[in-house]
């Protein structure tokens, strides 16, 4: 039974993903809700069972190991084909540096003999699996609608959706082997095959930034790719197992393996888009909505989080660690500070994701139970709340023909329903008693020994809380007047929209079983003291508690009493004036805010947000960003030589 | 939890804003001696409250009202968890519903004036929260907990180790109380810059439970403030007297200065007492 869910979450995306490429416009939509719906079911079914281990011999009848060694390098050549049409030297070479060691790893070295099983599923493979098929469904399927619309929008001539789904659904077999494999070389190979899908949906318009940013998502990826290949080769080198559990539980594999997990985690670095590495990811915006959905917020950059956390426990308590709490902290610090000086609700998104992710590398970092704890739900709620907050962005962009928050004033009366769900991503993204500042909670709790990294998380929270307080704002800022007409939608964009929506506050609620049920089992493998006990609703260490369904009890309590004592039968309409500007209203229409200028010129008043550019503004400050980033990072990396 | 910790919640819930009325009257008294003039009764902020509550009812939207209540849930729901000896940083986290709630209500309506005080208004968050942050993770280090009742049951005053923590949450103090020279969102000084900020467009009952709410928030940061002489009633007492005056002639004797300023200036001293306190922590501990 397992073996068979395994094997649907992750080789039926990739035949489907074929059909995909049949032009014909019901079978696509059928292939990709069934898929979304298999894999959805799938995943669901394998939570309900134990911890496993699988050890197929064969694909196909065809030796497995073997398949994705072929396949490895058929992808790798592919690359570097696409380096030679790209004519960049530079992603030819990280190629060719991951073809040597490739080769002279499957040729050369044979190790100890391979006895660990390649497959491997826990209670974190299965909720990184929950996250992709679910989430990354919903968003593939409300692609469906949305690249419609794009495509009509774009006036192109022959659609190039066929393409476009064939990468998005090969993306979630890819990252479902990523999180179920435990032979490093097939994790390798998964690894490579979101990166490779990542560069292909990025360039999909085509358009000369569009590939421009793709080149460099590539190359950025592919430097991941060349540490991970060489941490591969070393750990073959000193004869220890490419086995990623036998790695981090068998005693003393860690001390002598400190150099190619370093690796590793600079892979994760690069794919997670941790600093001096943003850039690919706020050049990733330029793709689709759908897209940047998926690789933001429930795959490709949670493969990046996933492979860290796996590898924490075999770092615990070095000096390396320290360092990765240390660069983690940075990124969220100055990430969350770049989202200030924004206004392209995209790029707040992009920033607000990247800064979430250094939260999840610092507690990994940070390598103590509750610390471990908070990344593990972050990276749950953060996919739940980003996920339905790009499809917001995407929606209200394809009606108001803006990303820019600042264009977004009102729109609570332009889309009363679509902004409602925005709304709850926004809350839930960082007020409590919702799950991502519940984690956060947790991590600032875990990290008060770490003076440095405590004082960057306490800051960067802040931040947070200012570039999310704003935008909401914005959306509500409306004067009464004529009854709201709630918008028309597709249920293709309706339904994945609620889903989300509610499953934000839902799954919120729930923290507490989430955790004992699923978080729990795997943090007790590795540590034995300090985990937090969740009775009742309540989180308690022996440090600190947070009571979830307390303060969610009277947050809906006074929620209710909030609306109803705002509803339109407890106030007037005689209650609704326009606002206070000193008599400088069109006497005419006085909802029209404004003044006569000197030539008796009507004038609009305008505000906008503070974004501090001259202090704050990304061409200001990247460059200091990075600097000093890179310079933890090669601290990092010349430690664990 | 028992029946007693439930009665001490009542009883919180009721008197925190008697108490942080009160506060106000005898603030404005003394400010009004200090500046020579005689000055309201010191009942004068329950009767300005009750004439509000009073009077007819008047917004911009829906939004306003809704944030209002939000506001005052949030400030009641901390300053409970507070009676109820829970988590500090989670309190905080609840406090920040209100606040951020406040913002809103202040955005969801076009006036520039309100506009402008929300922006501000976010800044002086952005000021206070790190350093609320710090002194907690401060009294963690000292105590060995966030839990409150593990706190109060430390042995020495926590004063006495932290005391440049202590002047770093009266920086939060000042802020959150609307005093100079941090007064900068919605002051009644700055009337001819922003009116009064945030809280310009509300007016009647609605203003009335933003006051009511302001009130839970100052009583909550006193409560914060007296656990650092949890060892004896007098002691505490003096603290909250002595920090509260000192508040007020700060207030009479700073003028309100921008945003740009208060950020640089409270984050730079703050930080820099912060970190002096904790090398002064692992010193003694040589």
């Amino acid at each position: 039974m397992v073996s068979q869910m395994v094997w649907v979450s992750i080789v039926l995306p990739f035949l489907a993903a074929i059909g995909c490429l049949i032009d014909s416009k019901p079978l696509r939509s059928i292939l990709v809700v069934g898929t979304g719906v298999a894999v959805s079911l799938a995943s669901l079914l394998l939570v309900q069972g134990q911890a496993f281990s699988l050890n197929p011999e064969t694909i196909f009848g065809i030796p497995a190991d073997g398949l994705i060694a072929v396949l490895d390098f058929a992808l790798l050549f592919v690359i570097l084909g696409i380096s030679y049409q790209l004519k960049n030297k530079l992603i030819a070479v990280l190629t060719v540096l991951q073809i040597i060691p490739l080769a002279f790893l499957e040729l050369f070295l044979h190790g100890a003999e391979n006895t660990a099983p390649s497959i491997y599923g826990d209670q974190l493979s299965m909720i990184m699996s929950l996250i992709i098929s679910i989430i990354g469904s919903l968003i593939c399927i409300y692609g469906l609608s949305y690249m419609e619309e794009h495509e009509h929008h774009l006036h192109v001539e022959k659609s190039r959706q066929g393409r476009f789904f064939f990468f998005m659904v090969l993306f979630l077999g890819a990252m479902n082997g990523l999180v179920f494999a435990n032979n490093l070389l097939w994790l390798y190979f998964f690894w490579e095959v979101t990166t490779l899908c990542s560069f292909m949906l990025i360039k999909h318009d085509g358009t000369d930034i569009a590939v421009a940013n793709a080149t460099r998502a590539l190359w950025m990826n592919m430097l991941g790719g060349v540490a991970f290949i060489l941490g591969l080769v070393i750990l073959r080198a000193k004869g220890l197992p490419l086995a990623l559990q036998e790695l981090i539980s068998t005693p003393g594999v860690a001390s002598l393996a400190l150099l190619p997990v370093g690796l590793l985690c600079f892979a994760g670095f690069t794919k997670s888009a941790q600093v001096p590495f943003q850039s690919w990811l706020c050049g990733a915006m330029v793709a689709p909505t759908p897209v940047s959905a998926l690789l933001h917020s429930s795959t490709m950059v949670k493969a990046g989080v996933y492979l860290v956390i796996r590898l924490a426990p075999a770092f615990a308590g070095t000096l390396f660690s320290h360092y990765v709490a240390l660069f983690g902290a940075f990124t969220f610090l100055t990430t969350a500070l770049l989202a200030i000086s924004q206004s392209n609700g995209k790029k707040i998104l992009a920033y607000s994701t990247i800064s979430n992710l250094g939260m999840i590398i610092a507690c990994a970092g940070i390598n103590t139970p509750a610390a471990m704890a908070a990344a593990i739900l972050l990276i749950v709620f953060h996919a739940i709340s980003k996920g339905l907050m790009f499809l917001c962005v995407g929606t209200i962009e394809q009606r108001i023909g803006s990303r820019d928050i600042e264009d977004m004033r009102g729109l609570i009366r332009i889309m009363p329903r679509t902004a409602m769900i925005a709304v709850i991503g926004m809350v839930t993204m960082f007020l409590p008693p919702f799950g991502a500042l519940l984690s956060k909670w947790m991590a600032v709790e875990a990290s008060a020994r770490l003076p440095l990294v405590v004082l960057m998380l306490a800051i960067g929270s802040a931040f947070t809380m200012v570039f999310w307080g704003r935008w909401l704002g914005l959306v509500m800022t409306s004067v009464m007047g004529e009854a709201q007409e709630p918008e028309e939608q597709s249920p293709l964009v309706r339904v994945p929209l609620v889903i989300l929506a509610a499953a934000a506050i839902v799954v919120s609620f729930v923290a507490p079983g989430l955790y004992s049920a699923m978080v729990l089992p795997v943090l007790e493998r590795f540590y034995s003291t300090d985990l937090y006990i969740a009775a009742q609703g309540v989180f308690i260490n022996n440090i600190g508690m947070f009571a979830v369904f307390p303060i969610f009890l009277v947050m809906v309590l006074g929620v209710a009493w909030a609306a109803r004592a705002s509803s339109g039968k407890r106030v007037h309409q005689r209650a609704y004036s326009t606002p206070y500007v000193a008599g400088l209203q069109d006497p005419a229409n006085p909802q029209r805010i404004g003044f006569k200028g000197p030539l008796g010129q009507w004038a609009n008043f305008t505000t906008s947000n503070y974004y501090m550019d001259a202090w704050i503004g990304e061409g200001r400050i990247s460059g200091w960003i990075n600097l000093i980033s890179s310079g933890i990072l090669i601290i990092l990396l010349t430690g664990v030589l | 939890m028992d029946i007693k910790s439930i009665i001490f919640v009542i009883l919180a819930l009721i008197f925190a804003p008697v108490a942080g009325g009160f506060l106000a009257g005898i603030d404005r008294r003394l400010t009004a001696w200090c500046q020579g003039r005689f000055g309201p009764p010191i009942l004068q902020p329950f009767y300005d409250v009750f004439k509000l509550l009073g009077k007819d009812r008047q917004v911009v939207n829906t939004w306003q009202i809704f944030c209002a209540h939000i506001y005052l849930i949030s400030s009641m729901l901390s300053l409970a968890l507070f009676a109820m000896q829970s988590d500090l940083l989670m309190i905080f986290f609840v406090m920040t519903i209100g606040a951020v709630f406040m913002v809103i209500g202040a955005l969801s309506t076009p006036s520039p004036y309100s506009q402008i005080g929300a922006q501000r208004e976010l800044i002086q968050m952005l000021t206070y929260e790190p350093l609320l942050v710090i002194v907690f993770v401060g009294i963690y280090f000292v105590t060995g907990s966030f839990k409150i009742s593990d706190i109060v049951a430390y042995d020495r005053p926590i004063f006495l180790i932290l005391p440049l923590l202590y002047l770093v949450l009266t920086f939060a103090l000042t802020i959150k109380l609307r005093k100079s020279p941090f007064d900068i969102s919605a002051c009644h000084h700055g009337h001819q810059e922003i009116v009064r900020g945030v809280l310009t467009e509300y007016s009647g009952p609605y203003l009335a439970i933003l006051e009511i709410a302001h009130w839970y928030d100052i009583v909550l940061i006193l409560a914060i403030c007296s656990l650092f002489w949890t060892t004896s009633a007098i002691g505490m007492f003096f603290l909250l007297a002595i920090t509260y005056l000192a508040e007020i002639v700060i207030d009479n004797i700073t003028p309100r200065l921008t945003w740009k300023w208060m950020l640089t200036y409270v984050w730079a001293v703050g930080i820099t007492l912060s970190l002096f306190n904790m090398a002064l922590l692992y010193a003694k501990s040589f």
